[in-house]
């Protein structure tokens, strides 16, 4: 009798733990399982510091989605603001500016963006993702303007170096880890990031609290903008060159990572450390169906496939889940 | 009590009706610089030209303004325009029938329009995601159908559609976009089906109240936003006789651009095909005198990325002026 109900309660603790699972892990533990079947190479230390340094960006991009979200707003801008920031890096470097500096702009470029979207969303009111798809095209007339509509190719060598492996490490890797570590401590333990998830999960009593939210709201996306750029200096570096339409279809992969990852729309649910969960399945699959031989022509088609499916499951199981409790 | 309300709503058509001169208004003026900047503007083969060129954005904004009144953007209209018409292409070369291929895009444009609202209503996808992010999976799919080739030349019965004139006079695409026009005015405006469509997009929680089935609504609008874009596609395809994967990449923002110039808000409940149609005029005649004028194309994004925000944001200042008298 005692034996059994300490079986049974073993199994619900199990079950909790099982629960506990981002249900996503799930889906990229079977797709690395069915790419090491099909590919002797995948579980090699050179694939996995592949995928490391491919999804170094997107980590970046995806965590100022992931804050911008948690305020409650979107911006479909960051595509074309990754490519933007990139660009002016590279200009200013062709220009013999030094590299500190050169970054420097295309920070501020980045900051800049966000800013002039967040004050149409959080000055003007207007609908996040109607403001934010509107300044989107005005960003890559402004990369296609800047570059003529051709790469730029960055004559700086020293730059590379950023975007270079180190003894088998990816630069990239290490760079955008340290600083999603100091984003996540950004967004839990600092004013400005208490004040976005309070936003996001109540606007009008944040307010009545004292909090100058409209403020706020427009800080999120100059901040989102800054990380943004981040991402960009370092693709850049990376690529060595500074495309127009480098960036563009990032923001949903970065909305993709932040739903993934279980941030919702509403009520400022989520957290910006799980987005990376959102990272690594999207980096799973782009390297997986490229290390598996998959025709280039279909990767867009599947990856776009693999993903909506991911995000109905990830919804769906959430839905479950909050429907059980 | 009753006078208060009925005064509301006498100033409430005045401003609805002073929206619209002022839109008619925008447009005859449009129409005069052009006829002084280029004197051949006002020739009869110009304008119905102009008007030729305006009925695909005109039909893919009549589907988008009964999903954008009804509070869900469909982002994807560029990609099923695409896929439609790459499908008929495919048919027309393999020599089946051109009514059998005209079907087989209109089904597939519907199919499309109920996956998304499947994943909207069922999965409770918010409509950006949903359609943004089937978007960059169905121009992935268009692109392995096509394998980077462009198919040109089709049969002439078929090309009647895009350059035949109907009895020697009406050029077949105006044809087709009245039908489409008058089609959506009447549902809209005098039918049950048009109103449940407001109901939905002012107020979802009151619309069910008073016994609307907002799914099931919310569903109608995205697969009537599917079959007209899928009709665009067929126009466009036999205007242009040929088809390339990017073919209707260009017309997502003209399209949205064109609603919010037609007087609806992205917050839904508000909008009109005629509206519509003047708003669609206006970007036709924007983008003519910006050849004209010779602007380069890189920066057509970036105006007409310009104009939406221009046009929301005035639409959100006068609200607000509104609200505080």
């Amino acid at each position: 009798m005692k034996n059994a109900l300490l079986a049974s309660s073993n199994k619900n603790r199990l079950r909790q733990l099982l629960d506990d699972v981002p249900p996503v892990i799930w889906i990229i533990l079977l797709l690395m399982v069915t790419f090491t079947f099909l590919s002797k190479n995948y579980l090699s230390m050179s694939n996995l510091t592949n995928i490391a340094q491919q999804g170094a960006v997107l980590l970046l991009v995806a965590a100022a989605q992931t804050f911008v979200i948690l305020s409650g707003g979107l911006d479909l801008s960051l595509g074309s603001v990754l490519t933007l920031s990139g660009i002016t890096t590279a200009i200013a470097l062709n220009a013999g500016i030094p590299i500190p500096i050169a970054i420097l702009i295309g920070l501020i470029t980045g900051a800049a963006c966000g800013g002039i979207t967040g004050l149409l969303i959080a000055y003007a009111n207007i609908q996040p993702f109607i403001a934010s798809l509107g300044i989107q095209g005005i960003f890559y007339g402004f990369a296609l303007a800047l570059t003529k509509t051709t790469a730029i190719f960055i004559t700086n060598r020293d730059f590379a170096v950023m975007g270079s492996k180190i003894n088998g490490i990816p630069m990239a890797a290490i760079i955008s880890g340290i600083l999603y570590l100091v984003l996540i401590k950004v967004s839990t333990d600092t004013q400005f990031g208490r004040y976005v998830i309070a936003i996001g999960g109540n606007e009008s009593g944040t307010r009545l609290s004292g909090i100058d939210t409209t403020k706020y709201k427009w800080l999120v996306y100059v901040f989102a903008g800054f990380v943004t750029a981040l991402g960009g200096v370092l693709l850049a570096s990376r690529l060595e060159v500074a495309d127009p339409i480098v960036g563009v279809g990032w923001e949903f992969d970065a909305i993709a990572a932040t739903i993934l990852g279980g941030t919702t729309f509403t009520m400022g649910k989520g957290s910006v450390s799980k987005t990376i969960i959102g990272v690594l399945l999207i980096s799973v699959i782009r390297n997986g169906l490229n290390v598996i031989g998959v025709p280039s022509i279909w990767q867009p088609a599947l990856t776009g496939t693999l993903l909506i499916a991911s995000i109905v499951f990830q919804i769906w199981f959430s839905l479950r889940k909050e429907a059980r409790q | 009590m009753s006078i208060q309300t009925s005064k509301l709503k006498l100033k409430n058509i005045d401003s609805r009706l002073y929206a619209t001169l002022v839109r008619v208004l925008i447009l005859v003026l449009f129409s005069v610089i052009m006829t002084i900047v280029s004197p051949v503007f006002l020739s009869t083969r110009n304008i119905s030209n102009i008007i030729t060129n305006a009925s695909v954005l005109i039909i893919l904004g009549v589907g988008e303004t009964i999903t954008i009144i009804t509070a869900g953007t469909d982002l994807s209209i560029g990609s099923t325009l695409t896929i439609t018409s790459v499908i008929a292409a495919i048919m027309l070369k393999a020599g089946i029938n051109f009514l059998l291929a005209i079907s087989a895009a209109l089904l597939l444009g519907v199919l499309i329009g109920l996956l998304n609202g499947f994943l909207i209503t069922k999965i409770k996808l918010p409509p950006f995601i949903s359609t943004y992010g089937l978007q960059w999976a169905i121009f992935g799919f268009a692109y392995v159908i096509l394998k980077g080739y462009v198919i040109y030349d089709f049969d002439p019965t078929f090309r009647f559609i895009g350059n035949g004139n109907l009895f020697g006079i009406l050029p077949m695409p105006i044809f087709i976009m009245i039908i489409v026009v008058l089609a959506g005015t009447f549902l809209l405006g005098k039918t049950t089906f048009g109103l449940e469509f407001y109901a939905t997009g002012a107020n979802v929680e009151s619309a069910e109240m008073s016994a609307v089935n907002t799914k099931q609504v919310t569903r109608r609008a995205f697969i009537i936003s599917g079959f007209l874009s899928a009709v665009a596609g067929i126009v466009l395809l036999a205007r242009i006789n040929a088809i390339q994967a990017n073919i209707g990449q260009p017309y997502l923002l003209p399209t949205i651009a064109t609603v919010y110039m037609g007087g609806a808000r992205p917050a839904g409940g508000q909008g009109s095909i005629f509206g519509t149609v003047i708003g669609a005029l206006i970007m036709t005649l924007v983008s003519n005198g910006m050849n004209l004028l010779g602007v380069p194309s890189v920066w057509r994004d970036a105006i007409i990325g310009a104009i939406i925000i221009a046009t929301v944001l005035i639409d959100a200042l006068a609200r607000k002026r509104l609200e505080k008298v």
